[in-house]
């Protein structure tokens, strides 16, 4: 149903406009004594609608999802195992990385048996989703906090590794890093099953298989 | 000196004070209407951001000039100056204080007191419209024709109300002098009123203040320029240094329609119940008086910025009805009372 017009009738005041002017004039005026009040207030935040920027940054969550870094385990080892999960699952396909075996002499740089021998983030084309960190399973990449990541050339919002850790570094030193997200399966070798893990785990496996057939036979009757 | 010394040093001198009025204006435009609106405004570019007029002038200066393919070439760039020099030359008529005597030899404060001051002022402020229908009409722009055809119309229909509020000034202290017209609103009205023109002419006082916001294409008569209908009307096209001077332009025209405000209504230098010549020095007097005369000035201008950011913009055929259906009988209204009334007191 359309809305009923209303056909207001202006009084003679408000009809000679100026009254009316007056009124709103009183209005703006207000508002102008007070933020002009506020402006000499000492101290970045003065006018409480407005954040003054480059003084005053607002508080970000712990969990914001800017600069990405690449962490760090207690022994100072990379935690990165290079298996590319999270290449596969950038939605905007900005991580690269090189797979390489960690050579016999450099078993203390490196957690896993693998590592990253290059790791390249392209910020230009990164959408700060987050999924890299999600996915990966050695907590390895992690988005920070840093945000402003404007640079005068392309080649500047590139990250490579030694920037990355760099990262991680700062942050650490700074007391920003949020808890890990999810617990690390550590990769041990796989001597005896856990016997509670492996219950969970059969019926799921069972499951999958007899779906399969289920599903085929399904097929068959629709064909 | 010489007298025409002395003439080139006034030109030269409101020149440039006029210049630094709209420089500053810029500046007051945007920090006020920030203030009104709970924002900051540019307080970057010097203290309190006062050298922000400054940066956009480098800016401008430094941008690409374009100019539209199929514009006309000569008129596209008569545009800016057409409306730029008819508000600078306004200011020769307009009395900035009393005068000053230097070197034994007395200089009034004023550019020239041609006696028919008055029909130049008038005659200069419908000049500025050619400025914008010119560069409206070159742009090869439809928006910007809009914008020139509706300032021809506004112009055209309030140059009327505001000749008609000014023939009643002229009327009550008969004459065509603007220095003249100042020098007689000293001293007391009825006993308990400074002599001012706003207290023998309230109703061509306001006349006059809708007229002049009109006449200088301020909200809320911003009709050539409505951005929200029309871009921004007359200087669409308009880009780098010609574009500064279109906006410079209109600084100047607020500062000129205030001048003419204060020099009207509002008693030129004089005080309210004092004379300052009386207890002054020769040359602290001519300081004083202009002094005076601009910080009635500065407070029309805040004045223009103040009720750009209170009120939003009329209709185009609000604005054409105000204009003739309102304000041209009230202005015959008023002067003829004007009249009535001068004949009936002599
Ligand atoms: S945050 Fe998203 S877009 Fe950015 S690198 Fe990670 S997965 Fe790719
Ligand atoms: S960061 Fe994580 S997901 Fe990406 S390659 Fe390294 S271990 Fe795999």
């Amino acid at each position: 149903m359309a809305k009923p017009v209303v056909e207001k009738k202006y009084t003679l005041g408000e009809r000679i406009y100026l009254l009316e002017i007056l009124k709103g004039m009183v209005l703006t005026w207000k508002h102008f004594v007070f933020n002009f009040m506020a402006s000499f207030r000492s101290g970045p935040h003065t006018v409480p609608t407005t954040w003054q920027y480059p003084e005053d940054r607002r508080e970000i969550s712990p969990i914001f999802r800017g600069e990405h870094m690449q962490t760090l385990d207690d022994q100072g080892r990379e935690k990165c195992i290079g298996c590319g999960m999270c290449a596969k699952i950038c939605p905007a396909q900005c991580i690269s990385i090189v797979k390489a075996k960690v050579p016999e002499d450099q078993q203390e740089l490196y957690a896993g048996k693998t590592y990253s021998s290059s790791f390249n983030i392209d910020l230009l084309r990164c959408i700060f989703c987050g999924f890299c960190e999600e996915v990966c399973p050695t907590n390895a990449i992690v988005l920070g906090q840093g945000y402003e990541l404007a640079e005068y050339r392309r080649e500047g919002c590139q990250r490579d590794k030694a920037r990355l850790i760099e990262n991680f570094r700062l942050a650490r030193e700074s007391g920003k890093l949020k808890p890990q997200r999810k617990p690390v399966i550590v990769a041990e070798p796989k001597a005896k099953p856990a016997p509670e893990g492996g219950a969970q785990k059969d019926p799921g496996v069972q499951k999958v298989e007899q779906a399969k057939p289920k599903k085929a036979a399904a097929a068959k009757e629709t064909t | 000196m010489d007298d025409w010394l002395i003439a080139l040093i006034k030109v030269v001198f409101i020149w440039v004070w006029v210049l630094l009025i709209a420089v500053i204006m810029t500046w007051v435009e945007r920090r006020g209407a920030s203030m009104i609106q709970d924002r900051l405004g540019p307080n970057r570019a010097g203290p309190f951001g006062l050298l922000q007029p400054l940066a956009d002038g480098i800016k401008l200066f430094t941008k690409e000039d374009i100019v539209p393919d199929k514009a006309k070439k000569i008129l596209f760039s008569l545009g800016p100056i057409l409306f730029a020099l008819p508000a600078f030359s306004a200011y020769a008529v307009v009395p900035f204080g009393d005068k000053i005597v230097l070197g034994g030899k007395e200089i009034i404060l004023q550019v020239s007191d041609i006696n028919v001051g008055f029909l130049y002022v008038v005659a200069l402020g419908s000049m500025a419209v050619y400025g914008i229908i010119v560069g409206g009409w070159a742009s090869n722009n439809k928006y910007s024709i809009l914008g020139g055809l509706r300032s021809t119309a506004q112009l055209i229909s309030y140059e009327v109300p505001l000749g008609l509020a000014l023939l009643a000034i002229t009327l009550i202290y008969g004459t065509f002098s603007l220095r003249e017209i100042a020098l007689a609103q000293q001293g007391t009205f009825l006993g308990v009123f400074p002599n001012w023109g706003i207290f023998k002419q309230p109703l061509g006082f306001i006349l006059f203040i809708v007229t002049a916001y009109a006449e200088a294409n301020r909200v809320p008569f911003d009709l050539p320029e409505a951005e929200s209908e029309i871009v921004s009307g007359y200087h669409t096209e308009y880009g780098s240094m010609r574009l500064g001077l279109y906006l410079f332009g209109e600084y100047v025209n607020l500062c000129t329609l205030s001048a003419l405000i204060v020099t009207f209504y509002f008693g030129a230098w004089h005080l309210p119940y004092i004379n300052m010549a009386a207890f002054l020095g020769p040359i602290s007097y001519g300081i004083a008086s202009f002094l005076v005369f601009f910080l009635k000035v500065s407070f029309f201008l805040w004045l223009f910025v103040w009720v750009r950011w209170t009120v939003p913009r009329f209709r185009y055929d609000q604005v054409m009805g105000l204009g003739w259906k309102a304000l041209i009988p009230l202005a015959l209204i008023n002067l003829f009372i004007t009249a009535l009334a001068i004949q009936l007191t002599i």
